[in-house]
């Protein structure tokens, strides 16, 4: 067994040698230093942090991610706190085997950047292995303590129950820790039940916060499978105020940090407190973030919002919230002010209300007399007598939006929903600014199920109205009577006009830059529907989306448009949920109102295959995705045809391989490596061929309770447009806890050779001066050889109540 | 001489056998459910015929074992398949039936008297049943409650899901969320939407806050703890 297991090492380390790796890590950019990505399962939400330097020069980031077999991306904004970005993808969108992400970046100078760089030239996007749930996770069950749980001593009960486990398992041999300490000794079996109760531990194990780590072993003494869960156990007294109908907690933490980036020394500062309180079913949650990077003349950095919510059937919010409507009409979009939710099951109502945008002053830059003003489109008339023109810096109107859907219907089987919004600027907001907008959406969607949900439905459908400038208001009286009638533009009564005007004008601003002006083509309609059924380990999912050109929802900023065609995904699930195969095609068409020269079609082709075993061998994903565009011209063409300029005609094969393995040589390892390859070729006038090759490996260690280490290699060799670029990162760190676990010690070093070339050092310490209060420093120092050494240096302190 | 030190080893090996702490597990039998908590006074016993124990957290359940709760008592029981928990509220009896086969568990559980909130999660091919004296309900995934008063007559509120409900008569019922169903002795049934006081009672149903007195005495302090009138 140990040849085997060294065989596997050797293999791996040959792949090392041969192979190029890849993890979130070790990117090229001056923004993004490093991202992390949590554990990715299926159907879990998925956390995604993205560590920043050069803060100063950030407006905002979105994180852009498709799920497997989807060519279209979809974007979250996410929030920026300290220099720490993050989000939370929501669970429906993280399926296996992978999920595809990248981050877009807008800088305050009006430019954008993705991280990975030159993603719009052909860079493959970040890939996230998400693992399908381990059958192993239905085989053995922790029954207690539930995650999170606090109990008296006397009242812990640790159990875990073999029951769905195979015979394979030897149960006795199960190892149980309680923050790495061996309390396996305690255990009782029976049957297939390990338990060992509060009494138990008496006296052997202190009380306070308790990582349960559970090891199954095989009957040949291998790891099979380990589980974790989270409980506290506190004495008797805090027990029953814990359970005592009143709970509350929360926690402050505060930040001070230089930033010294290209000689140039910027000190940041901030501060957030959270507070959750329960009684019976009602919760209540507050929570605020301010900080130092807070400006007038920007969006919002500071956060607040107080929560109030009662079971499933009432939910309020002031302050800033996300609230998530039907995603044609409403999702992902920051609202501050309110929103609220009530679930009747037979009848339901959502709304929100409050600012999107809030109003940034615009700047003059130069003056003009009437007789000398030039053309351009920030040019505007100003209240000046002399110079009744200038040429501005256009300044942001603050927009407010309204949204409501009430719905019948729980969900569970059945739901049908009625969606509306309306979202205006306020024109009076700001001095210079042009062409204030106001946009309404209405729409409604529909969802039925059966047979628990294994047969599912979904549709919606909305179509929008967008008035591109509000700044003269309606059209008067005399204007209709100018342009409409037997003597004016279009022989239509006036009156008839006015009295349309009047209707329409309750909703939105009616004047000559009201759209769409081709309703009858659906260019402002947007509709999809989707089947899934799930059946014999086959989950089907077919689709159907249609977006007109001019459908625009100011509540979703991130919705492709013009754009309609099917999707079909299914994933089969085989040998005991040990084999995955996955098959995705996608066939999108643009130019649905005929707005351009061409149609471009839009194909893509994903596969995947996964193989999770239960023992003795890696986790393996691999995968193959082909995008092909093409708009059906060709340059060679050219010569009789002028649109054969446009030529949109580009193919990029990707073929990734991933794998992960959990083992055990001296101490525990968990190593994983992947490999990415693509190939485009491009036969438009910009010729952006590209090959791209990233791969990495990383090994964590765990050699005692106070030490784990990390060794990572990461590979990537690119050429776009025939220039190549090639770089190697090596990261080295290591974690380390002293002074009775009280002091967490972590330091990383990761130096980049290559093209790229770049020094990063990273140091934590992390003191728990009491124990609800820490203390924690970080210095990051990025050395650029021959150019330039910055550095962040911080101060943290975090409160617990 | 020989044989008597045999026969007497033999006597004490029977007598620690019987004697064992039947709360402690142990052996080669697999329980099919687990005390979790305990309000008071919860007693347990194997099978009918055996005597009432006092249960305490981590008492196993057999097939065909029975909890039986005291006035202000409550115990909160998990099914060792991971499939869902039982809160046996104050003056309850329940009876706990189950068989395990090829990794499956079917589950049956016999309410005498007394109410349980129940909370199962959703069963693939495995069954799980209440049984009361007038109805049978099978359950897929749902959570609730069942009332059992003394002369037979059984009440379900559901909370979350459906079941399917069969009388003595064999009439069926399916009962959706938001509904209550009740059923007299002679097995007629009647549905209608849940009343304010049957949420109520969904919500009682499923506390677990206890208070607990401690009473000074001379020979030093008693604590009590306890579960506050549910009516209050």
């Amino acid at each position: 067994m140990r040849l085997k297991k060294f065989s596997l090492i050797l293999i791996s380390a040959l792949l090392l040698c041969f192979v190029l790796f890849n993890q979130t890590f070790g990117q090229v950019s001056n923004i993004v230093s490093a991202v992390r990505i949590g554990d990715a399962k299926e159907k879990m939400p998925l956390s995604i942090s993205a560590e920043l330097f050069a803060g100063e020069n950030i407006s905002g980031i979105n994180v852009v991610y498709r799920p497997f077999g989807e060519t279209e991306f979809k974007k979250m904004e996410m929030m920026i706190a300290g220099n720490t970005a993050s989000v939370i993808l929501p669970a429906a969108v993280v399926q296996p085997p992978y999920l595809e992400y990248y981050l877009s970046i807008s800088l305050r100078n009006g430019s954008m950047q993705t991280y990975p760089s030159d993603i719009d030239k052909g860079v493959s996007p970040l890939q996230v292995a998400v693992s399908a749930l381990s059958s192993k996770d239905r085989e053995i069950i922790i029954l207690s303590p539930n995650d999170g749980e606090t109990s008296s001593l006397s009242e812990t009960l640790i159990s875990i129950s073999f029951i769905r486990a195979p015979d394979k398992i030897d149960i006795p041999k199960t190892k149980i820790y309680l923050n790495d300490q061996d309390v396996s000794a305690l255990e009782l079996i029976a049957g297939d039940l390990i338990m060992i109760s509060g009494d138990n531990l008496a006296g052997k194990v202190p009380l306070g916060a308790k990582s349960l780590k559970i090891e199954v072993y095989d009957k040949s003494g291998n790891l099979y499978h380990t589980l974790t869960r989270s409980f506290q156990m506190v004495s008797e007294e805090v027990a029953l105020a814990v359970a005592s109908r009143f709970k509350m907690n929360g926690n402050i933490n505060g930040e001070t940090r230089n930033e010294n980036f290209n000689s140039a020394g910027t000190m940041y500062s901030n501060i957030s407190a959270d507070f959750n309180g329960s009684y019976d079913q009602w919760t209540f949650n507050g929570y605020a973030y301010l900080t130092s990077e807070e400006k007038n003349n920007l969006q919002p950095y500071n956060r607040f919002s107080a929560s109030v919510q009662a079971g499933d059937w009432l939910q309020l919010k002031v302050g800033d919230s996300y609230p998530r409507f039907p995603n044609l009409i409403m999702d992902g979009k920051r609202v501050r002010g309110f929103s609220g939710t009530l679930n009747f099951g037979v009848f339901n109502f959502q709304t929100a209300y409050g600012e999107v945008t809030r109003d940034v002053e615009g700047t003059i830059i130069q003056k003009y007399s009437a007789g000398n003003v030039p053309l351009g489109s920030n040019i505007i008339k100003i209240n000046d007598i002399n110079t009744p023109y200038a040429s501005v810096d256009l300044g942001t109107f603050s927009r407010q939006i309204f949204s409501a859907r009430p719905s019948f219907g729980r969900g569970e089987n059945f739901q049908f929903g009625l969606s509306y919004l309306h979202s205006k600027d306020d024109p009076g907001s700001i001095k210079y600014g042009a062409k204030p907008q106001e946009n309404i959406t209405v729409g409604t969607d529909l969802m039925f199920a059966l047979d628990d949900q294994n047969i599912l439905f979904t549709s919606q459908a909305a179509i929008s109205v967008l008035n591109k400038d509000i700044s003269g208001g309606s059209l008067t009286d005399a204007q209709i009577d100018s342009v409409f009638g037997p003597n004016g533009y279009f022989d239509v009564d006036p009156a008839d006009v006015k009295q349309i005007r009047d209707i329409i004008g309750k909703f939105i601003t009616v004047n000559q830059n009201l759209g769409p002006w081709n309703p009858q083509e659906f260019s402002s309609l947007a509709a999809e529907a989707a089947l899934s059924l799930n059946y014999f380990g086959n989950n089907l999912h077919a689709s159907y989306i249609y977006r007109g050109n001019d459908y625009q929802s100011f509540g979703q900023s991130f919705l492709r448009t013009d754009v309609k065609g099917i999707n079909f995904v299914d994933r089969i699930r085989l040998a005991d949920n040990k084999l995955f195969i996955s098959f995705g095609y996608e066939n999108l068409q643009d130019n649905l109102q005929k707005t351009k020269p061409t149609t471009t079609t839009f194909q893509t082709l994903s596969t995947s295959v996964s193989y999770f075993p239960r023992m003795n061998f890696p986790n393996v994903t691999v995968g193959f995705n082909r995008y092909e565009n093409s708009n059906g011209l060709s340059l060679a063409d050219s010569s009789r045809n002028r649109n054969a300029l446009n030529t949109i005609n580009d193919v990029t094969s990707r073929f990734l391989i991933q794998l992960s393995y959990d083992f055990n040589y001296h101490v525990k390892h968990s190593a994983s490596l992947s490999f990415t390859t693509s190939d485009r070729s491009d036969e438009s006038i910009a010729n952006l061929d590209s090959k791209f090759n990233s791969g990495s490996f990383t090994l964590n260690s765990f050699w005692n309770q106070q030490l784990t280490s990390l060794i990572g290699l990461v590979y990537s060799s690119s050429s776009i447009a025939a220039i190549p670029f090639d770089y190697v990162t090596l990261t080295a760190g290591a974690r380390y806890k002293l002074l009775h676990n009280k002091l967490l010690l972590s330091a990383t070093l990761s130096p980049s050779f290559g093209d790229f070339k770049r020094q990063v050092f990273e140091f934590t310490a992390d003191y728990n001066l009491l124990s609800n209060f820490n203390l924690v420093f970080q210095a990051r120092i990025y050395r650029i050889p021959d150019a330039s050494t910055n550095s962040i240096v911080g101060l943290s302190a975090r409160l617990s109540i | 001489m020989r044989a008597k030190i045999i026969l007497m080893l033999l006597v004490l090996l029977v007598s620690l056998t019987f004697a064992s702490d039947r709360n402690l597990p142990g052996g080669d039998e697999t329980p099919v459910a687990q005390v979790k908590k305990i309000i008071k006074n919860v007693e347990f016993r194997d099978r009918t015929e055996s005597e009432w124990l006092p249960a305490k957290v981590s008492t196993p359940l057999y097939d065909g074992g029975q909890v039986k709760t005291d006035a202000k008592s409550v115990a909160v029981i998990l099914f060792t398949d991971g499939s869902g928990l039982l809160r046996v509220r104050e003056n309850s009896i329940l009876n706990v039936y189950a068989e395990i086969k090829n990794r499956k568990m079917n589950k049956n559980t016999y309410i005498d008297r007394g109410s349980v909130s129940f909370d199962v999660k959703k069963q693939e091919d495995e069954e799980f049943k209440f049984t009361t004296p007038t109805a049978v309900a099978s359950i897929r995934g749902t959570s609730g409650l069942f009332d059992v008063v003394d002369n037979g007559e059984s009440t379900m509120i559901l909370e979350t899901g459906s079941v399917e409900l069969e009388t003595k008569t064999g009439k069926k019922v399916s009962l959706t969320a938001g509904y209550t169903a009740s059923f007299d002795r002679q097995g007629n049934a009647n549905v209608v939407p849940s009343s304010e006081e049957d949420k109520k009672k969904l919500a009682q149903g499923k506390s677990l806050t206890t208070k607990k007195v401690i009473i000074k005495t001379k020979f030093g302090d008693v604590e009590v703890e306890y579960f506050p009138d549910e009516n209050k």
